[in-house]
């Protein structure tokens, strides 16, 4: 029962934090203890975890006509992500102590846990597939109500388009359904399907608008621009993690034979986004669209190593996910506060931000070439593990990629450029930059996570590499 | 320990300065320098105690099946590299206690400095390609922030920029390189790799291409052409930093990342690419440091050109040349840069050549010094710069592939040297001032804080040129055989001779003619050629401007705005659109409706009935 | 006695009471009773008519659904009328006969008109005269098509029979006649028009109650035709569902009254429960039809009372309106959210697993790509939904608006239907319990 609470107790408790909370100011320490009860309750089910496969946390609700059975197993892939999760959860509720309307803010950060960690504990289709979708819920009205100025359209686009996305999803659960007879995905196996690459394709499709990829990724730099600083972090750092979790359980790990013959297609996609948004983000003059598009272009890379389908590939595709969650988060929130102080979201207009607020400069330029992939940073474990694998796998031309983290240095060093240093601009002059104690140690936090696993990967290397040992070892894939 | 210290200190050290120096700004200074100061003696224990090749192997993590090692390989070429690095360091932050007095962020500039000299320390122990590049990062970064160390100005902060995305380019070569090696040798031991090539076991042409490829990144960081005009651009930085690492370490780490890996380019056969690129740099430098107004550009120039020439030692096949000429470089390149520091500080930050002259009466002491630095930088003999350079230029002729233009471009180079850093020397310190007010002004620097540094680096300049054959031997580990040419000393001194003539007449004796000279068109436009580096700067800037942001980038943007998301954004207007047509079958009249709904029936049944009835 | 019974002799006896607390007791009482009747499957008390478990849940939601309709109705006639039609619903769940279809079908329709001609102003009366025309064409066909079937020589009084040519004929007349009630393309417009013209408490009534009762009596009775002319029916049957989608998902979505959003989405509905006579041959089409009869029972009517609240009666609350109400009255907006996404298939809410279902057995049928369809317009009409909570939630108050608000008897019956929502969203085994 204890996994159903973690599902259901945030999901179920945030409609009364919304509608008894009267800004006491409890909420947000609420919310705040149950992430933490979370992360805990992660850690202790990382420890619980067999050697190999599954930890059965038992299943609910069942509907064995329908095989809709709530059924709660983890590995070590999930736990990661539900880690990864949770400290994000925390990270983001620290910076936005301040909120206005915090309680219903909160309350909806509780729902989203809630939902996040249904997807990664659910192991049936069906199930994933709602939780799948309820994320979406907390994420419309972060984006809607507390978005700056192009909020609506920016909500409603990110929520039709993924919604649209999920569908194509649903129609592949069905078909799975169809021809295997079963919604378990720990159960179903390709030889099962009748049409493995129609539901391939589908699933790829649908997976690729959360992660996002080439062409799919319209709807991000809107969302991300317009959505309050945290959640952008959020969105970051956990919403298009799903993406990629599910691209690699269920469009690799699940299909090896169809990843096998489309890996192409992954491999073409992840290049295209890596440069595609590469070039945006060197164009935009927009602060936090550039911020975003940087995120992009690091998913593609994420794609790319997923697309070597191998055991060294997958496991540098799941570090540079972690990677990116704590770097991209912490620049959303940089920009989203520089944004909320100088009303500006020009680069042009800003300059001498070093002399304003100098930690809170240094910490951008952190991330900001930990983005661009500097040694001692994850972004650089990220970097060289991936040129490692997609080399193995593809062929020495991979080192083609490096291009995308010049263009990367590129855009973000211009940036520092023209925010952080050179001469102070009337507008940073004018604003406070004093930043709230809370935010400003979620950003230190994710300095230093950037820093400690940029210098010593190894104990999240270890994690990571078991999570995909079973899978090779066992002669499934290569 | 002694490894510990040298390793960790350096970054440990640069934070714990950093916080001292918030609590108490001269703290900062004295942290500092005494960090400085144990990891020269580190360095020097190391040296003294040193048998055999410190092997340390380190894992660094493991990714699915492939581990990747962080170890630590101390041998000769290291602990050269090693003096250098930490012997100017702690003469540098020595020097820096008057020259960075008055600036307020002195926590942030010692801590800095102290992590540079950690990243130039990892550099050059790095056992494995992967310290390799991370320490050439690190210092990388440390560059880059310390040319923006006056980041609340524009100057600077743009310097930054170029110098980051100019090193960076290169980079991304020694990153490829690391891949490559890794998917080819299934190693990244620097050792392994010389060994394996030596032996035939990595395919030629591969390794030609990565050989290329790391000497791109050499090209980046070590200031040659085309990617040097950041280094001339880093003379924003604060003086003291583009000693340390603009003149002396930093820029070196090119080259010795080709001399660690001597035995790969040899059997890369990339060394004539080497030599061929740097001997066009040298040329380059050296024309274009003759016509430079300021003083630190000249010497920025004058680097570029010097570490050519150490580029085309290593190139023409010779590696005590090329290692010897980067050690003596080193020193008197730092000595002239403090020595220009100790000018420009005298004369309350002023760079332009032509309103100096004759200060020598108030900077007697350092006068002298850079004298000895300029002297040596000339190749006159006995000073160390002679026999090195020398021992390259007798080299490129001897070498048949890089006898004819090669060894032309480099022999011109290394008499122009004379040229370039004679008129320096005379334009500041000798003649009359030719802007009085500024002489009046100037102030004499103390002996403690400016002058010592200066004249240790002087006289180890000196004695340098005493112990060339010792240096080349424990670097190489070969006995060092000198390649003669009788006549060539005798012609080389002749011209220098010469050449000094009339810089002497040009510049002190006969200014007139000089201006005569000048005024002519065709030297005008020579003159604009090299000041502005051969332009360069400007085509790349062109290409990067115009080319991958105005236009790349650009259309790229609008394939986003109106294609890809322009599509998106359609079905809003089509879907209107179709709302639009369907209103229209809609009737509000009740007989529409009603008529609506039997024709419909009607269609219904109809169908069934062509169907299947 | 029966639930039948009950319900009809409690409508009798309301006309004599004049106390609407006292009515209203009364009536809860009746339903309660009502509801022990339905579980313990006491039969109608007539021949041809008969329950099953699948019948008895329908029933007992039906029973739950009036109750909230009751609570919160102001009026007694309109008491009255539904336990009428309350019990004309069980009727014509529980006819087992061509005969009792028919007739508990008329009956429906009849009381329907009935209740919409309680007109208050000009708007109601064209929308219930539109009802009434279409409804009087509709019941010709419906006898036409009768006749036809008759004169093929089949028994009155039996379920469905094997056809020939003019049984089918029949049939499909019949068939068509009644897409006039389940507002199917192109029977719909009355819909359209009513739906969003009447009063939203009627509206709540026809397009939750009486739709989702004609679909399930529909589907049950016609069965036997179904999977009989499959090859047949399959083509024009998909093409309807399709159109009807489409047609009310897209003209939805520039409304600008809220009524009329929610009148086109109930078209749209209709088309998703046309694809469970689509997927007729698959083992998931009754669970569908029941699903999604009682999934929309509860979402619709929720909708429609809230906007009768909202409106204080009346049906032209539009989306300007509804700006800025998630500041000013947290529970009604939460209640409209809740119910939209329901509708819109949002998870963990009945409307996702109902059509989800409904879906899965077209996949089942073989036809993915007419579920693909269906998806993508699910799809779309989670734009206008999602567009009215935007109105809600995002966009600041409108400053002369002033909307009604639930009160007490409207808050339990929202209650009542939210929980039905939920429960259905959560615990699919109820439903799929009476299938297997």
């Amino acid at each position: 029962m204890g996994a159903l609470y973690l599902i259901f107790l945030p999901i179920f408790l945030a409609l009364p934090l919304y509608l008894l909370g009267r800004n006491f100011g409890v909420v947000k320490y609420i919310a705040l203890t149950l992430f933490v009860y979370m992360l805990t309750q992660s850690v202790a089910l990382y420890g619980q975890l067999p050697e190999a496969g599954y930890l059965d946390l038992g299943s609910y609700l069942s509907v064995p006509a329908f095989d809709f059975v709530l059924s709660l197993q983890v590995d070590r892939l999930s736990v990661i992500m539900l880690l990864l999760t949770s400290v994000m959860l925390i990270l983001v509720g620290l910076s936005s102590w301040r909120m206005k309307m915090e309680d219903a803010y909160f309350a909806l950060l509780v729902f989203f846990s809630g939902a996040i960690f249904g997807v990664f504990m659910s192991t049936n289709f069906l199930w994933f597939f709602i939780f799948w979708e309820l994320t979406l819920i907390p994420m419309y009205f972060l984006v809607g109500i507390w978005g700056a100025e192009g909020r609506i359209y920016a909500a409603v686009k990110f929520f039709l388009y993924t919604h649209v996305a999920s569908m194509l999803i649903l129609l592949a659960f069905f078909l799975i359904y169809k021809q295997s007879g079963t919604f378990d995905m720990t159960m179903v196996k390709e030889s099962m399907l009748m049409t493995p690459a129609l539901i391939w394709w589908l699933m790829f499709v649908g997976f690729a608008v959360k992660m996002p990829l080439f062409p799919f990724h319209t709807w991000l730099p809107d969302a991300h621009v317009q959505a309050p600083a945290p959640v952008s972090a959020l969105l970051a750092g956990v919403l298009l993690k799903m993406g990629a979790y599910a691209m690699i359980r269920m469009v690799i790990l699940m299909m090896p034979e169809q990843a096998a013959a489309y890996g192409w297609v992954i491999l073409s996609v992840g290049l295209v986004s890596l440069f595609f948004a590469g070039f945006m983000a060197l164009h935009e003059s927009h602060l936090k669209k550039m911020v975003a598009y940087s995120s992009i272009s690091h998913m593609g890379l994420v794609a790319i190593a997923i697309s070597t389908l191998s055991f060294d590939g997958l496991s540098a595709a799941l570090f540079e996910m972690i990677g990116h969650a704590f770097i991209i988060s912490p620049l959303f929130l940089i920009a989203g506060f520089i944004h909320h102080r100088t009303g500006s979201w020009q680069m042009g207009d800003m300059g001498g931000l070093m002399q304003r607020a100098p930690y809170l400069s240094a910490l951008f330029v952190l991330s900001g070439l930990a983005a661009l992939g500097l040694p001692g940073t994850m972004g650089f474990i990220g970097e060289i593990t991936i040129l490692i694998s997609t080399i193995q796998a593809h062929g020495v031309w991979m080192i083609i990629i490096l291009l995308g983290s010049m263009l990367a240095a590129g855009y973000l060093i211009y940036s520092f450029r023209r925010v952080i240093y050179g001469e102070m601009s009337p507008l940073i002059r004018e604003s406070d930059f004093s930043m709230p104690k809370m935010e400003f140690l979620s950003l230190l936090l994710f300095g230093l996570l950037i820093i400690v696993f940029g210098l010593y990967p190894q104990p999240l290397f270890e994690m990571i590499n078991q999570a995909f040992q079973s899978y090779f070892s066992a002669g499934g894939l290569s | 320990m002694t490894l510990t210290v040298l390793l960790l200190l350096p970054f440990v050290g640069a934070l714990l300065t950093f916080i001292a120096g918030k609590m108490k700004a001269s703290l900062a200074f004295w942290l500092a320098e005494v960090i400085g100061l144990i990891l020269f003696a580190a360095t020097l224990i190391l040296f003294s105690s040193y048998t055999e090749p410190i092997v340390v192997n380190i894992t660094w993590f493991s990714f699915g099946h492939n581990t990747l090692p962080f170890g630590i390989y101390i041998d000769h070429l290291s602990l050269v590299m090693l003096l250098i690095a930490t012997g100017l360091g702690a003469l540098d932050i020595h020097f820096a206690h008057d020259y960075m007095k008055e600036d307020p962020d002195q926590a942030r500039y010692y801590a800095k400095v102290l992590f540079f000299i950690g990243g130039m320390i990892l550099l050059v122990t790095a056992k494995e390609l992967t310290a390799l590049f991370v320490g050439w990062e690190f210092m990388g970064l440390a560059s880059y922030l310390l040319i923006s160390f006056w980041h609340q100005n524009s100057a600077p902060a743009d310097a930054g920029v170029s110098a980051f995305l100019y090193t960076r380019f290169g980079d991304i070569f020694l990153f490829a390189a690391l891949g490559l090696l890794f998917y080819y040798t299934g190693t990244l031991d620097l050792q392994k790799i010389n060994a394996l090539a030596s032996n035939g076991a990595i395919d030629s042409g591969v390794s030609f291409v990565i050989a290329i490829f790391i000497f791109v990144a050499a090209i980046g960081k070590s200031g040659q052409f085309p990617l040097f005009p950041w280094l001339m651009r880093a003379m924003e930085g604060p003086t003291t930093v583009s000693a340390l690492i603009h003149g002396a370490t930093m820029v070196n780490s090119g080259i010795y990342i080709v001399a660690r890996m001597f035995d790969f380019y040899v059997a890369a056969d990339a060394l004539v690419i080497v030599a061929a690129v740097a001997s066009l740099s040298a040329f380059i430098g050296a024309s274009s440091a003759l016509v430079q107004s300021e003083i630190k550009k000249v010497l920025a120039y004058s680097t570029m050109s010097h570490l050519s020439l150490a580029f085309i030692g290593l190139g023409v096949g010779s590696l005590a040349a090329g290692m010897t000429h980067l050690t003596n470089h080193a020193v008197f390149k730092a000595l002239l840069f403090l020595g220009a520091g100790a000018v420009i500080m005298s004369a309350h930050h002023t760079k332009d050549l032509w309103k100096f002259g004759g200060a020598y009466k108030m900077l007697t002491l350092v006068a002298i010094f850079m004298g000895i630095g300029a002297l040596s930088l000339s190749g006159i003999p006995p000073l160390s710069g002679y026999f090195s350079k020398d021992a390259i230029l007798v080299d490129s002729l001897v070498n048949p592939q890089t006898n004819g233009l090669i060894s032309t471009l480099t022999i011109i180079a290394g008499l122009l040297s004379i040229a370039y850093i004679g008129r320096l020397w005379v334009l500041i310190f000798a003649g009359k001032p030719r802007d009085k007010a500024l002489n009046e002004k100037m102030t004499t620097p103390s002996k403690f804080w400016i002058s010592l540094p200066l004249g240790i680096m002087a006289l180890v300049t000196i004695v340098l040129g005493f112990f060339q054959t010792p240096l080349a031997e424990y670097i190489t580990g070969e006995a060092f055989e000198e390649v003669h040419l009788a006549y060539f000393a005798p012609l080389l001194l002749g011209t220098m001779a010469l050449i000094a003539f009339v810089i002497y007449k040009f510049y002190l004796a006969n200014t007139e003619a000089r201006d005569k000279l000048a005024a002519q068109p065709l030297m005008k436009a020579l003159h604009q050629l090299l000041f502005n580096g051969y332009y360069v700067e400007r085509m790349i800037t062109w290409f990067a401007k115009s080319v991958v942001v105005g236009f790349v980038a650009r259309t790229i943007a609008w394939l986003e705005h109106h294609v890809v998301d322009g599509a998106v954004n359609a079905t809003v207007g089509l879907s209107s659109a179709i709302v639009a047509r369907l209103s229209q079958t809609h009737s509000h009249r009740i007989s529409n409706q009603a008529g609506a709904m039997m024709l419909g029936a009607l269609l219904i049944i109809s169908i069934l009935l062509i169907k299947g009835l | 006695m029966s639930t039948f019974v009950i319900l009809f002799a409690t409508a009798v006896l309301s006309f004599a009471i004049r106390s609407r607390s006292v009515l209203k007791l009364l009536v809860l009482a009746a339903l309660l009773a009502a509801g022990y009747a339905a579980i313990d499957a006491v039969p109608l008390g007539l021949s041809h008519f008969g329950s099953d478990q699948a019948i008895t849940l329908f029933e007992i939601v039906l029973l739950v659904v009036m109750a909230a309709v009751v609570l919160s109705e102001e009026e007694n006639i309109n008491i009255t009328q539904t336990l009428f039609l309350g019990a004309a619903s069980v009727a014509l769940l529980e006819s087992q006969s061509f005969l009792t279809f028919v007739l508990s079908f008329e009956a429906l329709s009849i009381i329907s008109f009935v209740l919409v001609s309680n007109i208050k102003n000009r708007e109601a009366a064209i929308g219930a005269v539109k009802m009434f025309v279409s409804g009087a064409l509709a019941t010709a066909l419906i006898v036409l098509g009768s006749a036809f079937y008759l004169f093929e020589g089949h028994d009155l009084n039996a379920p469905l029979q094997e056809v020939g040519v003019y049984g089918t004929v029949g049939l499909w007349i019949m068939l068509v006649g009644i897409f006039y009630k389940l507002t199917i393309v192109p029977m719909h417009t009355w819909a359209a028009d009513s739906y969003a013209q009447i009063r939203p408490s009627h509206a709540a009534i026809l397009s939750g109650m009486v739709k989702s009762v004609a679909v399930v009596g529909v589907f049950m009775t016609f069965m036997p035709f179904l999977l009989q002319q499959n090859s047949l029916n399959l083509p024009v049957l998909v093409m309807l569902a399709l159109v009807t989608m489409t047609l009310g998902n897209f003209m939805a979505l520039f409304q600008k009254q809220v009524g009329k959003i929610l009148s086109y989405s109930s078209i749209a509905h209709a088309g998703y429960m046309l694809l469970a006579f689509v997927a007729v041959k698959s083992a998931y089409a009754p669970v569908a039809i029941f699903y999604i009869a009682i999934a929309y029972i509860f979402m619709q009517t929720a909708l429609f009372m809230l906007l009768d609240k909202a409106g204080k009666g009346s049906s032209s609350v539009t989306l300007d309106d509804l700006k800025g109400l998630g500041t000013k009255d947290k529970t009604m907006a939460l209640l409209f959210t809740v119910q939209l996404f329901s509708l819109a298939g949002i998870p963990l809410l009945a409307g996702f697993l109902s059509k989800a279902v409904l879906v899965y057995a077209v996949v089942d049928v073989g036809l993915p790509l007419v579920a693909l369809a269906t998806l993508l317009n699910s799809a779309l009409s989670v734009a206008y939904y999602a567009w009215i909570v935007k109105h809600i939630y995002f966009d600041e108050p409108a400053k002369h608006s002033a909307l009604g608000s639930l009160r007490v008897s409207g808050f339990a019956a929202q209650a009542i239907l939210l929980s039905g929502t939920l429960y259905f969203g959560l615990f699919a085994t109820t439903v799929f319990d009476l299938f297997v």
